[in-house]
């Protein structure tokens, strides 16, 4: 009861902010288990649909409204991922799912084009562009890496004719997600970083996290009446600090073992001798600071945010309310509570650093962590390079709902499942979860394997869905430099039908990459390897055409004098004698 | 010959029992064969074409995939069995009938006594041959045919029609030699290659029977014609099958182009890997061009023992083709046999069987030690196909120059037993 109640405050204080016009942000700091730290960070810039028409951008980023126009994309996520949500500790996903990416790069838009191919045409165009906007391999999302979900994603903005619109998916599992990705992204900011939340944003500290992702939405935005539409455009950065991992010193990054003085050892075991150590298990809560933790401070607010109300409080803690947090800056600033003072929201003062404080503190109370909706784990089973089979466990831990949702994989072509493996069982019933499927199988080099599942799952139970696939061997120039290492196959989105959230944003799941090691070649062997087989094949061709344009006569009767080096130099000079006339 | 039936239900009546037992005691196994390269190749694999039934009646085109290529009229078939994985005893039953009536088919080339003499030439060791039994038992019992059987591949129906089709032509049997020819040709293509020496074969045995020669050119054109009617009306019924033509570029396309680079046992595939992009398409043609040149060079030069022709024919697919596997090998290797008379004056057999049996020990093991232990790599594999297909092609040009010794000792008696040289 506890956590749905928190639940619903804490989407009232963010949806609060993208209700209304012009430019927001908002820091939500959540301290996890095990000394973690939630931060999500969102920024929210809106411009009027007529305003983005006549390309009259203010606070939408004039680079990226031009190709969402050029490509004509209506709507548009794009996610940037590194790292898993450990939903076992961790509880629920940020935004529950909605603002998550699979490993590496995932786009998916909704482009507005008369048939399939100028939709494909545009996408192209899209992918292009955001390559080069990102500094990410975009461009290689082609044909194969490309499916249009039918059931999987629905639009979260309002769309007039949706004929028109075409749904197109791409991922790149294989991309490393890192600095040169984050700058662009700050760029598109109106505070680039420079002061506002935004200026925590460190490419050391983000790609450090044990999870990150960032995510770019774009979606039109209507009011009640559907007339007055504008341009929304989401840009999100969810992470997971470990904090001692982030308040090593940068200069000292290394961890070291403490000298015996300092550890601090479980008295109450029994010692052989003085140099050893029964860690102490620490019950407390790890002191930390925004500074520590993020590497650099808080450069005050961001001056294009609100002044007043709500939307000015654009720092946020959630902790229990008998956890000791100071605001340490010498500027003004304001503090306010909600969630029965479960979050503590922070105006930031303007010019001036802002940290906070959180002592190390020995708690008595906890929050409750919301449970998410399904667990979802994928493996590979098997071993060697020619073929596997793909499990993935999916369990729901709800003792009253039945949930139903999408599952869709999104395979390379070289991966090639056998659907009639499928097998989707439940440990408590025998009946089948499979309620539709939707499979398009891949064509070598020319698409990928799209596959889409809806099923249900009944309370308390696990879903474990099977099936094989064998490994294709490329060509040896489709390999990547490092080819032994293998291949990433995009993670398995899972979407939650219901319980739904009552949103457009939905609910997702997504599993983790898979690495996919192939067979390969020699790659040192082509000229080897045409030498030889050009050899067994003349071989056979000339031992068998031999035969056949020669005829047989015998040994005997075969002209004396005629063979061997000899015979060949004498017959060229008779015949050159002829010639001359001699 | 009550005797030679008895012998022959004998030996039938084993075979079966040996093709249906197995794998009641060992469940395991026909999946475990189904899954080598060396038996099961892309076009061929049963696996593949229970995936493309599962697609078939699911109502999705399998030729609007990767992964099933293979013709479609096995899918109608195969979808009336029950499913394999839990009623296997229905395949298993189909495909030993399929080998019995192989080898039925095999004891009537045999029977026919067209290997040794011929309208236009008599053998002068004709008496030195197996029974049609003896053979037919030799095709049975090859263990390369067994595994192809267990393994359920497409290639032992390919291989039924290919023996059918000579069975009827060695007997004269004008519309069912088209009929097996033109379901060979459409199951895998390159059986459409035998075409002009079994013609000429059922040419010879037509002319023998009736004792008066038709006419050659109207008897080519109209088997041609026959040909084309029957592969156009299978191809027509597979259109209105599977409701369009993309069946086409996803069965006999593949074979041309080769997309699918899985191992198998011949000589295309680490070649393609491993070729250059800007000269794949010329190879390809030149590979094709080479498989093809053998027919009509044979096929003038032995027109007086066309039974031999397409005999050594099936063992250049076997080596030859995009992707052959042992099954094509069993099938050769069952026809040598038809030969019995050339052994005398065959020189490399020694060399020949020891590659085979060395390629055929050795290949397995070093399959697995490059994708299983990883302690290999593709070389050790690819080395392997080499020596198979060395050692099938030592087989080919030995029978051959026997076949053309054999004429010569016909052609010039005198020279029998001497030493002979080739200019």
């Amino acid at each position: 009861m506890l956590s749905s109640l928190l639940f619903l405050l804490l989407n009232a204080v963010i949806t609060c902010v993208a209700a209304s016009t012009g430019y927001h942000e908002r820091l939500f700091l959540r301290p996890l288990p095990q000394g973690s730290l939630l931060a999500s960070f969102n920024f929210v810039s809106n411009e009027t649909q007529e305003a983005f028409e006549q390309q009259n951008f203010r606070y939408f980023p004039r680079s990226f409204g031009q190709i969402l126009q050029h490509a004509h994309a209506r709507e548009l996520h794009l996610r940037f991922s590194v790292g898993r949500w450990d939903a076992e500790d961790w509880g629920e996903r940020p935004w529950n799912g909605a603002r998550e990416g699979g490993t590496g790069v995932e786009l998916w838009a909704w482009v507005e084009a008369d048939n399939e191919d100028e939709a494909f045409a545009r996408w192209l165009t899209l992918t292009n562009a955001l390559s080069g906007l990102f500094c990410a391999s975009m461009n290689f999302i082609d044909a194969t890496k490309t499916i249009r979900p039918v059931m999987a994603f629905a639009p979260e903005g309002p769309h007039g004719n949706v004929a028109n619109l075409h749904l197109l998916h791409g991922t790149l599992p294989h991309e490393v997600v890192c600095t040169e990705n984050l700058t662009p992204f700050l760029k598109l900011l109106p505070c680039k970083g420079k002061a506002g939340i935004s200026s925590l944003l460190d490419g050391h500290k983000l790609f450090d996290a044990s999870f990150q992702t960032m995510a770019i939405d774009v979606r039109p935005v209507c009011d009640g009446a559907g007339t007055d539409c504008s341009v929304e455009m989401e840009q999100t950065v969810d992470m997971v600090l470990n904090v001692a991992r982030s308040k090593r010193p940068q200069n000292n990054p290394i961890p070291r073992p403490l000298p015996i003085d300092q550890l601090e050892c479980d008295t109450s075991k029994p010692y052989n001798s003085g140099d050893s150590c029964y860690p102490l298990k620490k019950s407390t809560e790890p002191s930390w600071t925004l500074e520590e933790v993020f590497g650099r401070p808080l450069k005050g607010a961001c001056p294009l945010t609100e002044e007043t109300g709500d939307a000015a409080h654009t720092a946020c803690i959630q902790t229990e309310p008998e956890r000791t947090v100071n605001a340490n800056t010498t500027g003004e600033y304001t503090e306010m509570k909600v969630g029965s003072d479960t979050i503590r929201c922070y105006k930031l003062p303007t010019g001036s650093d802002f940290d906070l404080v959180l002592p190390e503190q020995q708690l008595t109370t906890g929050l409750v962590r919301p449970s998410p909706p399904l667990f979802a784990a994928r493996s590979i089973n098997g071993h060697g390079q020619e073929r596997g089979s793909t499990q993935s466990i999916i369990r729901n831990p709800s003792t009253t709902n039945t949930v139903e949702f999408v599952y869709l994989e999104s395979l390379p072509w070289f991966m090639k499942p056998y659907l009639h493996t499928l097998r989707a069982r439940l440990d408590t019933t025998s009946a089948s979860p499979i309620k539709e499927t939707y499979y398009r199988p891949a064509i070598d080099r020319k698409r990928g394997t799209h596959l889409e599942l809806l099923m249900t799952i009944p309370p308390n139970s696990t879903l474990t869905l099977t099936y094989d696939f064998e490994k294709a061997i490329l060509r040896y120039t489709e390999y990547p430099p490092d080819a032994n290492r293998g291949f990433d196959a995009a993670p398995a989105v899972i979407r939650v039908l219901s319980p739904n959230t009552g949103d457009r944003k939905g609910m997702y799941i997504r599993t983790t990459s898979l690495l996919l090691p192939l067979p390969t070649p020699d790659f040192s062997m082509p000229y080897n390897v045409i030498i030889l087989t050009s050899t067994v094949m003349a071989l056979g061709f000339g031992n068998i055409f031999n035969l056949l344009v020669r005829r047989f006569v015998g040994a005997d009767e075969v002209p004396v004098g005629a063979g061997g080096l000899k015979g060949l130099v004498m017959g060229k000079v008779g015949r050159l004698r002829a010639l001359v006339g001699m | 010959m009550p005797l030679d039936t008895e012998h022959k239900l004998l030996i039938f009546a084993a075979a079966a029992a040996v093709r249906l037992v197995l794998p009641a005691v060992f469940p395991t196994f026909p999946d475990l064969l189904t899954g080598r390269v060396e038996v099961s190749t892309p076009v061929t694999s049963f696996k593949r074409l229970q995936e493309g039934v599962f697609l078939y009646t699911h109502n999705v085109s399998p030729y609007d995939g990767g992964v099933y290529h293979q013709a479609p009229l096995l899918l109608p078939l195969f979808s009336l069995l029950p499913d394999p994985s839990t009623y296997p005893l229905a395949t298993n039953i189909l495909y030993t009938v399929v080998d019995l009536l192989s080898a039925n088919a095999i004891g009537q080339i045999a029977d026919s006594g067209q290997n040794v003499a011929t309208r236009l030439f008599t053998s002068s060791r004709k008496h030195l041959t197996w029974s049609s039994i003896a053979i037919a038992t030799g095709y049975l019992f090859n263990p390369f045919t067994v595994a192809t059987c267990l393994a359920r591949s497409t290639s032992a129906l390919s291989n039924l029609f290919i023996l059918t089709a000579m069975a009827k032509a060695a007997h004269g049997a004008s519309t069912t030699f088209i009929l097996a020819l033109a379901f060979a040709a459409y199951l895998s293509m390159h059986p459409i290659l035998l075409f002009p020496p079994l013609l000429v074969l059922l040419y010879d045995t037509r002319a023998t029977k009736t004792q008066s020669k038709p006419n050659v050119w109207t008897f080519a054109i109209a088997h041609t014609l026959g040909l084309a009617v029957a592969i156009g009306a299978l191809l027509s019924a597979s259109a209105f099958i599977t409701g369009s033509w993309d069946f086409l570029a996803a069965t006999y396309g593949v074979r041309l182009l080769l997309p699918d680079l899985t191992p198998n046992v011949g000589l295309w595939w680490y070649f393609f890997i491993e070729m250059f992009d800007s000269f794949r398409e010329f190879f390809l043609g030149v590979f094709w061009l080479h498989a093809a040149s053998y027919v009509p060079g044979l096929t003038i030069r032995l027109h007086k023992q066309p039974l031999f022709v397409a005999c050594t024919l099936t063992g250049v697919f076997a080596i030859f083709t995009p992707y052959p596997s042992i099954a094509d090998a069993a099938l050769y290797l069952s026809l040598v046999p038809l030969f019995r008379h050339l052994f005398p004056l065959m020189r490399y057999s020694f060399l020949a069987s020891a590659a085979i049996l060395y390629a055929s020990v050795l290949g397995p093991a070093f399959y697995h030690l490059w994708i299983y232990a990883g302690s290999g790599n593709a070389n050790f594999f690819y080395a392997i196909t080499l020596v198979w297909s060395l050692g099938l092609s030592i087989i080919l040009g030995d029978s051959m120059y026997a076949a053309l010794r054999d004429e010569l000792d016909v052609e010039r008696p005198e020279l029998q037993g001497k030493e002979v040289r080739r200019i």
